[in-house]
This record gives structure tokens, sequence and C-alpha cells, in this order.
């Protein structure tokens, strides 16, 4: 037991220290480097549920939105007339000042993870009765109607847009933006991540799985599966939230259906890094969103006008030759090294039945 | 389990390392090249938009370096473009941005299409200060944030359909006109319906419809409906290419009649190709027509270029094509008044620019924006099968009459 700690210790104490040290050692990548960070999050939030619940979400991305344009609302409401900023016409300039700017932006994401965990509770109690494809469809619906909702609200630029405060222009240093993006994002993986960790060993992370593998047994068992399905969905929700609201600043630019409530993109990108690294695993979204990160930055490039069709390739590779993800088939070729004891008898006894 | 994580982690760090140490030796002038960035769409909504920009950029690219090229300190350089797909996406093309400038180290940038995308880049550009010449970002807002490094060579958006109402109110005896106007949800076309809610304001005009379409137009259906109910004097439409496509598409199918219809991107949308008749007397705002007088001594008369890109291209160039083959112009005179790669420099130079292209004269605003240029209208007029845009307004380019009001389907043979 012990020994496996002391590995695990190292194994993260190198992830951190690396991930403190990425900014400095790849410079130029720092965008893609904050980028990165978010999609693990989104993919990791994902998989609570779809992975281990079982229920296949698209509606995550709202909460995404949501944080983003919570968070820049809050700060821009903060110190300016909100209406004024984002009316297109409006000749004034407003500038935040440094402290202004750091103010907003920590009482906005402090607004954009709690918001979106209260609207996933009312939301969930609203359509977490609905099962398998129905809830699917319907999530898939939020997102699409968030959308196109956010684009006929004019205070927050409606269909024009919504830019976002500028970095301070008191701060000289030009790296200054990305680092603060890139460090913000990492300490949200790394609560992320401690937040999913703790999760799978705990009693809650074995009730979103008996609610997968068999709802009504579960409820059977006298687990009150409602309550534990929207727990677990605003959970992921606070998380999306918060990734949002980082993404937000850092692109500086906000489109209803393009950015924010970026159902085409985002959306299914975090089911396919989750998918991709395998679902129901605590590693599977992460190295699915690492994977995913480097193809599409790595070689999108390279096949310009053809990425999409890549990515069309690329998940029914996914779906046809790793259905359980990577790690679901490292599982399935070395079980012993996942912890699985594999009883030959029993197994000779299996094949022979067949 | 931990194990297979060790090795994965390490893979990555090597691929990263591998990143690393081949990407970072671009400059911003490589030997004999100038290298400029661009994101442009070449996949997604705004993908027919996306190519007519960069084939105007190609166009113009080629052109300058057979002519000459840039001379800079009593040397001569060429223009070579790095271009990324930025998937009509404003987060991809705020990425792209960063990437041009941080890991191709490109210093002068080209913009990209469409408003919307345009705001997304500014941002960027503006922090590392990085000048950039922009062709098709026309939203007002773009220049009232105060940006320093971002010219754009085309009118404002709230510039595009002033003139058609103008134009109505002036065919009403100078009273007001009801005017049903529809929009998409997306930043350019939505300032062109700030530009109408000026124009109406100014000439006493009644809003009486006032619709927002979803992005990817494919259907306006409802708004025509109500159109056919309301009997307004003008229709106003705007959502990019498909947008027009689309109004022209239903207005035909649903025999709506209006006295005037007024759209914009009916040249990038090759109206008069595709709908043909059905597309006639339609009214479309334009930065350029070929059969304007601007010249100049790379593409000659806007006759030569409309030619001179037929060839190259198979297709007649819309605006967007020729505003961006422009914006290489102002670079390369830039450049050549700056005689030197200093961005601020070179900034300072944009900003003094004052000169004429086969596209217009060009000469930036505080704003950045190019106020040396008047927008135009067209007309959509046919002889038999072939259909033509007709240049109508303002009457000091007119080519020909303003047809108005527009004959009733029952009559159009």
């Amino acid at each position: 037991m012990n020994k496996i700690k002391q590995k695990d210790l190292i194994l993260y104490s190198g992830l951190i220290i690396l991930g403190l040290a990425a900014p400095y050692l790849f410079s130029a990548f720092k965008v893609q480097l904050t980028y990165l960070c978010v999609l693990i999050v989104l993919a990791m939030t994902w998989n609570l549920q779809g992975g281990e619940m079982g229920y296949n979400t698209f509606g995550n991305i709202l909460f995404y939105g949501l944080g983003m344009y919570l968070t820049a609302s809050v700060q821009v409401g903060m110190f300016f007339p909100l209406a004024e900023w984002t009316e297109s016409g409006g000749e004034k300039t407003f500038v935040h000042t440094t402290a202004q700017y750091f103010q907003g932006i920590g009482v906005g994401l402090l607004v954009s993870a709690i918001i979106p965990a209260l609207v996933a509770g009312a939301i969930g109690y609203a359509i977490l009765g609905l099962r398998g494809h129905y809830f699917a469809i319907c999530t898939l619906g939020l997102g699409i109607a968030a959308g196109e909702i956010a684009g006929g609200i004019e205070i927050i630029g409606a269909g024009q847009g919504f830019t976002t405060p500028p970095f301070p222009a008191e701060i000289v240093d030009n790296e200054a933006r990305g680092k603060f993006f890139y460090f913000l994002s990492f300490a949200l993986l790394i609560g992320t991540f401690v937040f999913v960790k703790y999760i799978y060993g705990s009693r809650f992370k074995l009730i979103l799985n008996a609610i997968r593998d068999n709802e009504d047994k579960a409820e059977a068992m006298g687990i009150q599966t409602m309550k534990y399905k929207i727990t677990g969905w605003m959970c992921s929700a606070f998380f999306c939230g918060l990734a949002g609201g980082i993404m937000g600043g850092l692109i500086g630019y906000i489109d209803s259906t393009d950015v924010a409530f970026d159902g085409r993109e985002m959306g299914v990108f975090m089911v396919l890094m989750a998918i991709l690294g395998g679902k129901g695993t605590l590693w599977g979204p992460v190295i699915g969103a690492t994977l995913f990160h480097f193809f599409k930055e790595g070689l999108w490039t390279l096949i310009l006008g053809w990425q999409y069709v890549a990515l069309g390739v690329l998940i029914v590779v996914i779906v046809i030759y790793f259905p359980e993800g990577l790690m679901g088939w490292l599982r399935e070729k070395y079980p012993e090294r996942f912890g699985e004891v594999i009883d030959e008898k029993d197994r000779k006894a299996q094949v022979e039945l067949k | 389990m931990n194990k297979l994580v060790k090795l994965f982690i390490t893979s990555i760090s090597a691929i990263t390392l591998a990143l690393v140490s081949f990407t970072s030796s671009f400059a911003k002038v490589e030997g004999d090249y100038i290298v400029l960035g661009s994101a442009i769409s070449l996949t997604g909504k705004y993908s027919s938009n996306g190519v007519h920009t960069q084939n105007g950029y190609n166009m113009a690219v080629e052109r300058i370096n057979k002519m000459g090229g840039v001379e800079v300190q009593g040397k001569k350089y060429k223009f070579e473009i790095i271009y990324y797909d930025d998937e009509s996406n404003p987060k991809r093309a705020a990425q792209l941005a960063e990437r041009l400038i941080k890991q191709d180290g490109v210093h002068y940038m080209l913009g990209p299409y469409s408003s919307g995308l345009t705001k997304a880049i500014a941002p960027v550009t503006e922090k590392y200060k990085i000048p950039m010449v922009e062709a098709n970002g026309a939203s007002r807002s773009l220049f009232t944030k105060g940006y320093k490094y971002l010219f754009a060579v085309l009118s404002p958006a709230n510039q595009y359909l002033e003139v058609a109402i103008d134009l109505a109110v002036e065919k009403n005896g100078g009273k007001g006109v009801r005017i049903a106007q529809a929009f998409e949800q997306d930043a350019f076309s939505q300032d062109v319906r700030l530009g109408i809610l000026d124009a109406a304001k100014r000439t006493g005009s009644e809003i009486i419809i006032d619709d927002k379409l979803p992005k990817e137009l494919n259907d306006m259906a409802a708004t025509l409906a109500k159109v056919k109910a309301t009997k307004p004097d003008v229709l106003v439409v705007s959502g990019h290419t498909k947008g027009a496509l689309t109004a022209i598409r239903q207005i035909s199918e649903m025999k709506v009649d209006v006295p005037m219809l007024a759209m914009t991107h009916c040249d990038a949308a090759k109206l008069s190709k595709q709908h043909g008749k059905k597309s006639e007397y339609a009214l479309c705002a334009s930065q350029w027509h070929k059969n304007l007088s601007y010249k100049d001594k790379f593409f000659g008369s806007g006759k030569k270029y409309d030619r001179d890109f037929k060839k190259e291209f198979g297709y007649a160039p819309p605006y967007q094509s020729a505003e961006s083959s422009a914006a290489l112009l102002v670079f390369k005179d830039a450049f050549e008044r700056a005689n030197s790669f200093d961005r601020d420099a070179v900034r300072d130079a944009l900003k003094t620019t004052e000169m004429q292209t086969f596209y217009g004269n060009i000469k930036f605003g505080p704003g950045g924006q190019n106020t040396a240029k008047p927008m135009i209208l067209f007309q959509v007029r046919c002889k038999g099968d072939e259909c033509e845009n007709k240049v109508v307004a303002p009457t000091k380019w007119a080519s020909d009459k303003f047809y108005h009001p527009i004959p009733k389907w029952s009559e159009r043979s």
C-alpha cells in the first residue's frame, strides 16, 4: 500500500513540476497549454456523467458558456455600465485598472462557478428523470437553445458578441497575460483532478456506478438516485463554469454560438476526448484530452480544409477499434497491470462454454 | 497502471520538446521574403468568402512579387503569407493569431474574413503590437475601441445600406418609408442594422418588422410571411452569402412583392448567376465594382483586375477579393515609406497612408477605418437570361438608372 502511494507521489509531483515549468519551457505554446488544461477539465467533468453515471450529456456546454458570459459580465458590470460596454455604437472606451481587472475576474469566476451549479441543480431536477437517448437529446437542445437565447440578449452583446476586458495595460510584460491564464487554468485543472480523485475513492462514485449499471436496482436498494444524479451534475457544472470563465478572458471575445455555447466543437470534443481516453476511468479523460489536443494542434494545420474529415475518421476509428477508449483497450490487453487478477480456471471454463 | 501513465507522459514530453525545437525558427523577414500571417476561413460557414479573401491575397502577392516586390533600404523583398484555417470560429481565430505571432514569428498580419473573426483577432494583434491590415472586418465596433494597430481598407458596416434608405425616401417624395428588416445574428449584420436604424431616424422612416435570423441561415419564411401581410416599402436583408441566397430563393418561391429589396453580399453569392432572373431588381451594397474609375500601377483599372482575376481563378472577383488584394498594396506602400521593418515604423507609415488603388482611395481615420471611399449600390438587371450588376448609386459613378419600384411577381415573365 505504502509503495503504491510513494509511486503516486512521484508521479503527481512530477506532473505538477512539469505543469509549473511548462509555460517557461514552452513559452510560445502557452495558449495551447491553457487550452489543454481546460480541455482536460471539460473531459473529466463530462466523464462524471457520461462515464460514471451512464448519462450521456451534451448539455455541459451550457455551463461552460454560462460561466463565460457571467465572468465577463461581472468583470465589466462591477465597475462600468454593462449595457454601454456592449453597445457596439458606443464611442466610449472604458479601461479597467490593474486592481479592477483582477478583482473583477476573481469575483466573476466565483459567480461563474456557483450560478452554473445552481442552474444544473434546477435543470437537473427537471430533466434527470429522463434516461438514455431521451436525456441525451434533451441536453443537446439545452446548449443550442442557450446559444440562440444569448444571441438575442442586448445587454451581453447579442449577435454582436461581447469583448471581454483587455488585460491591464499597466502590466507591460507581454508574457504576463499568457502566464496568468495558464496558471489559472492549471490551478483549475489541479482542483478538478483532486476533486474527481476524491470522488473516485468515495461511496458517491459507487452510487453513480450503481445508477449506470442498473438504476432501478439502485433505487430498490434504497438509494435516492435523483439526489445523487443532481449532485453529480452540479459538481460538473461548477468546474465547467470556471473553465468557461477562464476561456472567456483568454479568448477576449465571446460570441453566443461560436465561442460560448459552442456545442458543435467544445460540446462534442469533451465527449470525444473522454471516450478516446476511456470513459469511466480517472486517467482516461486526461489522456484522451491530451492526445486529442496534440492531434488537433499538430496535424490540423497540415491538412488544411480536411481537418473535419480527419476528425470524422478519428471518431469512426475510436468507436470501432477502441469502443472502451485507450484505457479500456489497455485494460483488456494487460489486465494484471490494472490490478485485476484473472482466474485461469474460470477463464478456461468460460472458453470451453463458448 | 502508473507505469503506463508514466510512459505516456514521457512520450508526450518528448513530442513537445521535439515540437518546440523545430518551430521557433521563423522570423518576420526571412532572406528575401517578408512573411505575413493570416487566419482564413477555409471551412465552416464563411468558407466561400474565406476563399475569395485568400484568392485576393494570393493574387496581389503574386502580382507584387512579379513586378519587383517591395523595396526596403535598397533591397528588394517578396511577400509570403502563412495561412491557417480558422474554421469560421472566433475562438479558433484568436488562438491561431497567437500561434502565428508566437510560434511562427509573424510580425505583420492580414485580416481574416468577417467582422466577428476580426474582432476576435484584433485584441491579440493589439497586445503584441502587430500591425494588421484587414480587408473584411467592417463592423463599426472595431473602430471605436481605440485599436492602434488595426487598419481596414473597407468602409464600416453601418454605411452599407444607409444609402438604400435614402434612395427609398427620395423615391417616396422625401417622405419617410416603412421598412421591414431581417438580420443575421452576427457582428457584421447587426452593424448594418444599426446603420439602418440611424437612417430611419434621420429620414423619419418607420421600422415595421425587425427580425433576427439565426446563423447558418437557411430559412426566413416566417419573416417573409410577415412582409407579405404588412406590405412595407423596403425590405432589407443581411446575412452574408447564405442570407442573400436564401432571401432570393424564398422571395421568389413565396412570390413576395416589395417595391424595393436591399441586401448585402450579392456579388459574393454570385446572385445574378445562381438565381438569374429571380434576383433581378435586387439592390446590393458593395465595397467595390469593376466599373469604378479608380486605378493603380499594379492592377490597372477595376476592369483589368476583373479580367485578370477571372483568368486566374475562373470566376468574376467579388468585392471581398478586390479589397483583400488592396490590403497587400497598402502593406507594400507602408513598408516602402517606412523604409524599415520596425513594427512601429510600419504602423506609423500605415497611419499616414493616402493612396489610390484599383479598389478605391485609401486613407485611414483615427479608428483605423478607411474614410476615403464611399459605399456603392448596384442593382441586378437582366437582359433575356443574362443578368448583370449595374451601379446605380451614388450618382457620381452610377452607370445606370435605378429601377423602382420592383414589378410584382404576377407581372414578371
